[in-house]
């Protein structure tokens, strides 16, 4: 099929808590995902950019963080500020947000005004100003940020882990950056990556709501047809894989308060192949709910944590299984660790009930539908997936879910969650926020 | 530029929101209200009991918190996990707090949700051993809390502002109060406040409002009556400049600065809401203390300021918060008074004033997806007697607001020489009043 400079190339489609979702392509290599629903009088525009910490070389550590806060900062047509004053006009919300794998930038309006959202992006997609002295006002905004994650102890003791976990892979580093590395970065150096990253073929918008997806594709035509660039899709930096660990791995910080707080992680796997999916019914199975395994066992029967949960974290190119604990007041760390292996041995060793796997099912649909219940989380959830893998893996989870059998959950757990294989993190009530490991 | 600005011009009527309600009142007494919604994939219930913390005795501040937050350990008919495995394999959930209970759950199970809620509304039984665990939990969470900065300079302000009645103190009240606490005092709190005279039902989801009624009559036919709750009026300390600190070493500071407030039914509501848009709350860097703290000084990534949110049946607060480095702190109380004065003295530009008009009314067609966004809607419409057409009523009365009007109200209700401050971080208390 032969496609002139604005012409459209319909991909696939597909249905979602009530959305009819299409897929297509213009020619300058800008990617559209429309979900047609209208339940509300409201459509979430957005528009997601293959770039994050994972893409970024070990100098450049938060830029495209830092990048993500410059896009409202001014274009030679939309002075600072006009991003939102604009919005506001229109009665709408917008914000963004940078993930290690992409960056994201949405608008919430109103359904007979949301075309604006394609307008502003389309100027601030090539046209961003990166004025010096607002460069350097908003670094500081953005170590005020990173100031306010060092306050939080979870925050400290998660990022420890991390960096641990991930080894020389990007995804050991905080999204956020550190603080040097900030001080020193330069708006050329900005330049230089907003160019490199910021380009129609590196791009997908996600239109979700009330809206006809014909004429939703005529505006995205108009507006951001016409855009040309070159995107060099070997442009990110040599990733090394995330290291097979040899051995447990442990760190231990001190925090001024009472709590005893635990991190354990695993490397896992990519998001969409089937360990993801298991991973969400064990994450499911051990800690959502009263009925929950950890949460009984280790919280209510032998009182031994306060809290507990675990995450299914999958991202691009690997991923890790999160484990969260505070100790409940006078409990040994060593005892609540040892509880907690007790129970990942119990995995390891017998098949999960019939009436255990049900339950869990029946939450993550039912997380589902709460997942779907605005057009914003909707529209971030088709996105997240087209950027990190397929968007229309989100078409089978709930059948890939159900498709998780007891042996093959077993088969995950003794293949990931060996000890061998874990960082255990602990922050320890003591002087003050300081890393003593 | 000039095409640019046409993007937020001439859009003329914003989509209504509709919330159609059906009212009820059932059999044993308690207010029903139901709002239908075909297609919806959620349904949610609120059960508000009116009088929640202001209830509570003295001595034993936090009754009312777990009175609501241990409602789900156990009825005469199931205990905890009984409860939990009616609900959970149905992809549902309840929790209760000071104001009563809150449940939602997906596809059409409804009525199990109803059933349930039922049974823990007029069954809770708060059995020892499970209160007792719970109550460690929380106590844990306290004594973090009672080192945190954050939760620090939000507590310390509140009680500046409201003294020592119930709204200055934690709604889990103290760690000696909730301590004292046992089974018995949730039984005896949850007989005599959750009475049918008291609550307001609210449920949004894919129902028929006429079976919820018939349903809710059954379940609740032997739900005895007792007591109408009464609002008593509270007496709040004079308005002054008070300071307060809690001293951590930490990279930021928490600074609140403010005084109090409003009650939801202020003449001045409107005009406030509008005030607070310019002032300290509108999207981005359309309010000027963001555009100011933020996007002009770079003290910090989080920064606000409002009066009209916090309004209720008892007044609110206005309050200025922001998170920033201990060098920054007296730039930042300077600029949050510059900003105070600057919107009771000059009035605001018409431009500056049509943005936040334009952001409330508009903003009015969102928000409104969840059904439990839905369902506290509806209980706070009833609680404060919103007109029912108020979400065509409210953006028409700011859209008349003037200029005058918001520098008449900013005179009227922000009192920049009387205003409490509460500091935590890396600070001390006899630095904090030289900067008021």
């Amino acid at each position: 099929m032969s496609l002139n400079r604005t012409q459209t190339k319909t991909m696939g489609k597909g249905s979602l808590c009530g959305a009819t979702i299409s897929e297509h392509r213009l020619r300058n290599g800008l990617r559209v995902l429309i979900a047609e629903r209208h339940l509300d009088p409201v459509v979430a525009a957005m528009i997601f950019y293959r770039v994050g910490s994972c893409h970024e070389r070990p100098e450049e550590a938060g830029l495209s963080h830092f990048l993500e806060h410059m896009m409202f900062k001014g274009t030679a047509n939309l002075g600072k500020g006009q991003v939102d004053r604009i919005t506001t006009c229109l009665g709408g919300s917008n914000n963004a947000f940078t993930t290690p794998d992409h960056t994201a930038y949405w608008f919430e309006l109103a359904s007979d005004r949301w075309e604006s959202a394609l307008e502003i992006e389309a100027d601030r997609m090539q046209g961003l100003l990166l004025d010096p002295a607002e460069f350097e006002a908003e670094k500081a905004v953005v170590l005020e940020e990173l100031a306010m994650g060092l306050d939080d102890p979870w925050r400290r003791l998660s990022r420890a882990v991390q960096e641990i976990l991930f080894g020389r892979h990007p995804y050991g580093r905080p999204v956020i950056g550190y603080a040097d590395i900030l001080h020193r970065a330069g708006p050329a150096e900005m330049r230089e990556y907003y160019s490199r990253f910021y380009q129609p073929a590196n791009a997908t918008v996600v239109l979700c709501g009330d809206l006809s997806p014909s004429s939703a594709l005529k505006q995205v035509r108009k507006h951001l047809g016409g855009l040309q660039g070159h995107f060099d899709s070997s442009a990110a930096p040599y990733r090394p894989a995330p290291p097979e660990p040899d051995g447990e791995r442990r760190v231990q910080l001190s925090w001024d308060d009472p709590t005893a707080r635990m991190v354990m992680a695993w490397p896992t796997t990519a998001v969409g192949t089937d360990v993801d999916f298991a991973f969400d019914v064990l994450t499911t199975i051990l800690t959502a709910g009263r009925l929950s395994r950890m949460y009984r066992t280790l919280v209510l029967e032998k009182g031994l944590a306060t809290s507990i949960s675990t995450s299914n974290d999958t991202r691009a190119e690997g991923g890790a299984f999160w484990l969260y604990a505070e100790a409940a007041p006078g409990v040994n760390p060593a005892d609540l660790e040892s509880a907690i292996d007790d129970e990942l041995g119990q995995l390891h060793e017998h098949l999960v009930r019939p009436a255990e796997m049900k339950r869990a099912k029946a939450l993550l649909i039912a997380g589902a539908a709460a997942e779907g219940e605005t057009v914003s989380d909707l529209a971030e959830h088709i996105g997240g997936y087209a950027m990190d893998a397929e968007w229309t893996l989100t078409l089978e989870l709930s059948e890939r879910r159900k498709k998780v059998t007891a042996n093959a959950l077993r088969s995950v757990v003794r293949e990931y969650l060996g000890s061998h294989r874990r960082v255990v993190g602990w922050s320890l009530p003591g002087s003050g926020p300081e890393n003593k490991a | 530029m000039s095409s640019f600005t046409d993007l937020a011009a001439g859009r003329g009527q914003v989509p209504v929101v509709t919330l159609p309600r059906v009212r009820f009142e059932l059999d044993c007494g308690a207010h029903l209200v139901v709002s239908a919604r075909p297609g919806a994939p959620i349904t949610a219930v609120h059960v508000h009991v009116r009088g929640g913390r202001s209830q509570d005795v003295l001595g034993k501040e936090g009754t009312a918190f777990l009175t609501g937050t241990l409602a789900d350990q156990g009825t005469d008919l199931h205990d905890e996990m009984g409860l939990a495995s009616l609900l959970e394999p149905a992809g549902g959930g309840i929790r209760g707090d000071a104001s009563g209970l809150s449940g939602a759950i997906q596809g059409d199970s409804w009525g199990l949700l109803l059933d349930t809620m039922a049974e823990v509304l007029l069954g809770a039984a708060y059995p020892a051993g499970p209160v007792k665990r719970q109550q460690q939990r929380i106590l844990a969470r306290m004594e973090a809390q009672a080192a945190d900065p954050h939760s620090q300079a939000a507590r310390r302000f509140r009680a500046l502002v409201y003294g020592k009645n119930w709204l200055g103190q934690s709604v889990s009240g103290t760690v000696e109060s909730l301590s004292s606490i046992t089974s018995a005092d949730l039984r005896r709190h949850r007989k005599r406040h959750w009475r049918p005279e008291r609550a307001l039902i609210a449920v949004c989801g894919d129902v028929d409002p006429e079976k919820v009624r018939r349903k809710l009559n059954r379940l609740l036919r032997s739900w005895k009556k007792g007591r109408p709750f009464k609002v008593k009026p509270l007496r709040f300390p004079k308005r002054g400049v008070r300071v307060d600190a809690f001293h951590r070493k930490r990279e930021q500071v928490h600074v609140y600065l403010g005084h109090l407030g409003i009650k939801r039914a202020d003449p001045d509501y409107a005009a406030l809401t509008v005030m607070d848009h310019v002032l300290g709350t509108g999207p981005g860097f359309t309010n000027r203390i963001t555009r100011r703290l933020r996007d002009e000084l770079g003290l910090a990534y989080s920064v606000q300021a409002d009066i009209h949110s916090s309004a209720g049946t008892y007044p609110g607060t206005f309050r200025a918060y922001i998170g920033t480095s201990p060098q920054h702190l007296p730039t930042a109380v300077q600029g949050f008074m510059r900003e105070i004065h600057r919107i009771r003295d000059e009035a605001v530009g018409e431009e500056e004033l049509r943005v936040a008009r334009d952001f409330v009314v508009g903003s009015f067609a969102l928000g409104f997806e969840r059904a439990s966004r839905r369902a506290a809607f509806l209980v706070a419409s009833e609680l404060h007697s919103l007109p029912d057409d108020v979400l065509e009523t409210l953006p028409k009365e700011i859209a008349t607001v003037t200029a005058e009007d918001v520098q008449r109200v900013a005179n009227q209700h922000l009192h920049p020489d009387k205003c409490c401050l509460s500091v935590a971080g890396p600070v001390r208390k006899q630095d904090l009043r030289p900067l008021l």
